[in-house]
């Protein structure tokens, strides 16, 4: 029996064409939500990628990425400095020791100046014995008795002086000497340990600088990748309104179909083509309605993957760069401390050193006048030894003790006259090797430090601009950190999206299973294939309400029995195409 | 910052225009169909309109005609952005004035990139 005319097959078809409807007002106040709810998403999305982006920049900063410049010429010249001082100290060591040598030489010249005083006393009193003896005639010796007295008693004194003096700078120097050689090898040590500490440094920087650079590539390719998910949401959106076209227009064809229907009747070959038409017109709508479904399965699918993308962003990539920072910060801040410590002990060592060449100087002074007043007591006993001796002769046999008295003083003199000589020569020694120290030390101080402060003050502030960023990822990671929070918990409310608008759409595949069983009891009935004639005939019914490429290429499908062609890339988008 | 009018008669599709050119630094009016459109432009002053082509009451080419006719609208860029792809409606849209024609879905940076071309 024919089915044309049977109103449960139009009653079927009008609920379906109902049933569509509801889907519909369902499904575009499903979509106004998704859409809303995503704006909020993708608001909040910007909000954290703006955060993220604020952390890059900081990092990508020049003032953060020339600390490694600066860490490498803070080495250089911590390096040139030790270099420097040790050469110095290994100078002025060898001249610290040579001049300990000639304080001990001059030591014992002042030792000898004290002997000989010791002997003129003796013959100042051998002398007033002689005068006594002589009586009026040794009158005139008196005055040699006298100076003899008064030479012994000045020597006396200032060879003890003097002598006080250099043994506590001999002790002076020794303590420096000590002080030099124990610094040396201790410096030569932390040289070789500030290379290998400041090439570990330098490595952490390089390390940490070489992994903050990365941070920025892995943030925007993270950046692309939500740009991409939003870019398919937003495509996805609009692609309901394709699907709502769709289906308002199957709703229409099923309306006419129905009409069709109940307009045929009877038997005979207009009726047979007529159930052809119908059950081509519905086949028509099966497809339609299969390419909405997949269309719909394709940007749900696309909503939900943004959604799951948005719910695996993380933090931690921008939440260590801070930490990464301070690392960085704190290893270098240590080897700038090492380096301003031995820098301080180098100046302390220096300031004893010269402390040391400076009271050698004082001490210098002292010998300068000695070796003035030993001259005039030279000249002195020289005139004395030419006096006595002429007077000597005068009194004859009598003056025998006198003379030999004034021979001893001749001696004296000489002896005194070849100490003087001596004493001079080692002070003009230890004043030049003074002054060679003292050039050492200033050479030294100017050149290497100058350039080591310099760096030093440069890496101060660059370890200050790694404080601050480090200071500023921090925070800015935390902020991330709680805004991805507040995110995923609203995606936690929101994140139904997908299966809510899977549940509205499902209501599409009972219609389609109406819609089909009335195309197989039309397809029974019919006269079998459409011919090219009547396919052109539905094709040109139907194709006014197809406004879009996919319904007419879904249409032309259906009516040549070909596979459903495949649900439009929503991801990828269209052009805009200018007049 | 420039003045662009969104038309189309569904929220959503209103909704993403308005999202994709807000985050590009534009500041977007929207409008329900072709009337309340020629009615908002005929307030305010836009830079560039962007409607649909089927809308109720009046339909995308209705309004761009009248929009031409307009004062200040002679020579302000207008794209449809529809589903339709045929060339007939292409040709009906530039005879009635339209400058450019996007098929649903649309991409946004290139939708973006032209408007940056266009709003200069």
């Amino acid at each position: 029996m024919g089915v044309a005319g049977r109103p449960d097959v139009t009653c079927t078809l009008e609920k379906a064409g109902q049933e569509l409807r509801s889907i519909l007002l369902n499904s575009a106040e499903e979509m106004d939500r998704v859409g809303r709810d995503f704006e909020d998403l993708a608001h909040r999305m910007d909000v954290i990628l703006n955060l993220a982006a604020e952390v890059i920049g900081c990092v990508e900063d020049e003032r953060v990425s020339s600390i490694l410049s600066k860490v490498q010429t803070l080495g250089t010249e911590a390096k040139k400095f030790i270099q420097e001082r040790l050469l110095a100290s290994g100078g002025i060591l060898e001249i610290v020791t040579t001049e300990a040598k000639s304080l001990a030489h001059l030591s014992q010249l002042t030792r000898s100046q004290r002997s000989i005083a010791r002997e003129t006393q003796m013959l100042s009193v051998l002398t007033n014995i002689e005068v006594a003896r002589l009586g009026d005639s040794g009158v005139g010796f008196e005055y040699l008795a006298h100076q003899l007295d008064d030479f012994s008693q000045s020597v006396a004194k200032d060879t003890k002086e003097l002598t006080s003096n250099t043994d506590k700078r001999k002790v002076e120097i020794e303590e420096t000497r000590r002080m030099l050689g124990i610094e040396e090898p201790r410096m030569r040590e932390e040289f070789a340990q500030i290379e290998a500490d400041l090439g570990d440094a330098l490595a952490v920087v390089d390390h940490g600088l070489t992994e903050l650079s990365g941070t920025p590539a892995r943030f925007r390719s993270c950046v692309e990748e939500i740009s991409g998910q939003i870019a398919g949401v937003v495509a996805a959106v609009q692609a309901n309104d394709i699907t709502r076209q769709q289906l308002e227009h199957v709703c229409e064809a099923l309306r006419l179909i129905s009409d069709e229907i109940r307009q045929v009747g009877g038997c005979g070959p207009e009726a047979g083509n007529s159930q052809s038409r119908i059950s081509a017109g519905l086949a028509i709508q099966v497809y339609q309605l299969k390419s909405v479904r997949a269309t719909v399965d394709d940007w749900v699918s696309q909503i939900r993957n943004c959604l799951g993308g948005i719910l695996k962003i993380s933090s931690s990539e921008v939440e260590r760069i801070g930490p990464v920072v301070l690392d960085q910060e704190r290893g270098l801040a240590q080897q700038l401390s090492r380096i301003e410590a031995i820098e301080q002990a180098c100046q302390a060592s220096a300031a004893k050193v010269e402390e040391t060449f400076a009271a050698l100087s004082t001490l210098m002074q002292l010998v300068s006048e000695h070796l003035e007043k030993s001259r005039a007591v030279r000249d002195r006993l020289q005139v004395l030894t030419f006096n006595s001796i002429i007077e000597a002769s005068h009194l004859g046999t009598q003056a025998d003790a006198i003379l030999e008295i004034s021979q001893s003083i001749k001696r004296i003199s000489a002896m005194w006259s070849e100490m003087t000589e001596q004493s001079g020569k080692a002070k003009e020694e230890i004043l030049g090797l003074v002054e060679q120290a003292k050039r050492k030390i200033d050479a030294c101080s100017e050149a290497g430090r100058g350039g080591l402060q310099e760096a030093q003050a440069e890496t101060r502030a660059g370890l200050e601009n790694l404080r601050a960023a480090a200071v500023f990822a921090s925070k800015q990671a935390t902020e991330i950190e709680d805004r991805i929070s507040e995110l995923q918990a609203r995606i936690a409310t929101t994140g139904s999206a997908g299966d809510r608008l899977d549940a509205c759409f499902a209501h599409i595949d009972t219609v389609l299973g109406e819609v089909e069983e009335s195309r197989n009891q039309f397809e029974s009935d019919s006269a079998g294939a459409l011919g090219s004639r009547e396919q052109a005939e539905v094709e040109a019914k139907l194709s006014p309400f197809y406004t879009t490429e996919i319904e007419r290429e879904v249409m032309r499908a259906a009516l040549c029995g070909a596979p459903l062609p495949e649900a439009q890339q929503i991801m990828a988008g269209n052009d805009v195409e200018l007049f | 910052m420039k003045q662009i009018l969104t038309v189309d008669d569904s929220s959503s599709i209103r909704q993403m225009v308005s999202f994709t050119l807000t985050k590009a630094d534009y500041q977007v009016a929207e409008a329900v169909d072709g009337r309340d459109g020629l009615a908002k432009a005929g307030q305010q002053k836009f830079d560039l309109i962007i409607t649909d082509l089927n809308m109720p009451n009046m339909d995308g080419i209705q309004m761009i005609a009248a929009l031409r006719k307009l004062p200040g609208y002679g020579f302000t860029p207008i794209l449809m952005l529809t589903t339709e792809s045929q060339s007939e409606k292409k040709d009906e849209g530039r005879k009635a004035g339209a400058t450019g024609w996007i098929v649903k879905p649309f991409k946004a940076d290139q939708l973006i990139a032209v408007l940056q071309k266009l709003v200069k």
